[in-house]
């Protein structure tokens, strides 16, 4: 019996594991931005509190499509980073545009109007921690 | 007299031997829906457990095999523990533990810690009354991922919510009936998943997923063979669940998700197997017939498999 015991927590370690799928091996969902694409609004991260951020949001347009793409962009790991298109420099009216990932250009939904969206944000989700702003400039 | 009830017995078992092979059938030909498959509220009956009562300590493990939506296959075992403290009182805990396999991949971490009392009231014309109250604490705030992926809750360990447990149960001659509620009191769930993203329309959007509490009931019927080797415990299950859940959206609004309340019902047939005095082995076999329109939390199954094994000292 007791070596029962012991080995229950072993065998739950060994359990312990996670293996990627069809639909989540790397990469997947890579959205090239096409030579055509005119850029229409860019801005640069700047980091909160105790983060280090670099490099540029920007918005190019492809027929009636607009992506996000962020250029030369890297930024302190965190557990659930999302990037959120926001209406201001703090995540309460925004689009969640999905985790951040080591794919760098994010569609947007159709049925956004871009031009209410002044803001692209990198957000903790899970803790609810802002990591970087990019306020948006017209080009 | 002796063998008269023994035939009487044997008579009886034929007869409901007969009448459970219809309610398989019946189930069997039900095609894929919700199943029990809530570490929750599906499995507390357990804490009522009231028929051993020589032994103080009473170990159990177990693995549970399920079919879940879309392609999600898994494995769950538990461990469980319970300390009877007198003839009234006793006190079960649990830890859980889930591998979900599918196209997402696999994933497997703790689910949850369970705690439940359980009071047993003094036996009055054959019929005896007990009472439970329980908390389920989550291991994970259930936003599990694979490769930076958010994951659906049907790959989730836990639902990440701090729930509590209510219920009580009544035992008169050869069953059983339960009554419990299952309600989230804290939510803790963090979950990132969104259909726009998830590359399948198999599972709904959870992101920041809020659960609604359910209501159980449970009736089971109890027989065992001449030699009491075998026990039969086939029973039916009432799952409402009290209302719709919800999420928020990819424009930061929460929406309900329509169609996640309502009724499932599902059939369970537990057979067990006495080793010893202190030991028996149990497989548990569960298959929905009723289900909600939409089941965001993963909680579906169209076949369950458990496979148990006791010990008492």
């Amino acid at each position: 019996m007791k070596k029962l015991f012991k080995l229950i927590p072993i065998l739950f370690l060994i359990l312990s594991c996670q293996e990627e799928g069809e639909l989540t091996r790397t990469p997947q969902n890579i959205v090239p931005i096409t030579p055509t694409a005119i850029l229409k609004y860019y801005g640069t991260f700047e980091p909160t509190s105790g983060i280090a951020v670099a490099g540029e949001a920007k918005i190019y347009q492809e027929g009636t499509q607009y992506k996000v793409k962020l250029d030369n962009f890297s930024v302190s790991d965190g557990p659930d980073l999302k990037v959120y298109l926001s209406k201001a420099a703090t995540p309460t009216d925004f689009v969640n545009l999905g985790n951040l990932t080591s794919q760098t250009v994010y569609p947007i939904p159709s049925s956004v109007n871009i031009e209410d969206y002044s803001h692209v944000l990198i957000h903790c989700q899970q803790y609810s921690h802002l990591f970087a702003i990019a306020e948006l400039i017209q080009n | 007299m002796k063998s008269k009830i023994h035939e009487y017995q044997k008579n009886n078992f034929k007869v409901m031997s007969k009448k459970l092979a219809l309610i398989l059938v019946v189930f069997a030909n039900q095609g894929f829906s919700q199943g029990c498959s809530d570490a929750g509220i599906c499995s507390i009956n357990k804490g009522f457990t009231t028929e051993e009562k020589n032994f103080k300590n009473h170990i159990e493990i177990a693995a549970i095999f399920g079919a879940g939506e879309s392609d999600v296959r898994y494995v769950s075992p538990y461990v469980s523990y319970t300390k009877r403290f007198n003839d009234r009182f006793s006190f079960t805990s649990k830890v859980t533990f889930s591998t979900a396999t599918g196209s997402f991949g696999t994933r497997s971490q703790f689910g949850d810690a369970f705690l439940i009392g359980n009071y047993s009231f003094k036996e009055k014309s054959k019929k005896q009354w007990s009472a439970l109250l329980g908390w389920k604490f989550p291991f994970t705030a259930s936003n599990l991922k694979i490769n930076g992926y958010s994951l659906p809750l049907d790959y989730q360990s836990s639902l990440g919510t701090v729930d509590l447990f209510l219920g009580t149960n009544l035992n008169y001659k050869n069953w059983d009936f339960n009554a419990a509620l299952q309600i989230p009191v804290f939510n803790l769930n963090k979950n990132s998943y969104f259909k726009e993203y998830g590359g399948t329309d198999d599972f709904p959007s959870t992101n920041l997923f809020e659960r609604k509490s359910d209501a159980l009931l449970r009736a089971t019927y109890s027989m065992k063979t001449p030699n009491k080797k075998f026990t039969f415990k086939p029973n039916v299950l009432f799952i409402y669940h009290l209302g719709e859940d919800s999420y928020e959206n990819i424009f930061s609004q929460r929406e309900n998700i329509k169609g996640s309340d309502g009724l499932t019902i599902n059939g369970n047939l537990i057979t067990s197997y006495s080793i010893s005095k202190q030991s028996s082995i149990e497989l548990s076999l569960a298959t929905p017939f009723v289900v909600r329109d939409v089941r965001p939390d993963g909680l579906t199954r169209s076949f369950v498999a458990g496979l148990q094994y006791q010990y008492s000292f």
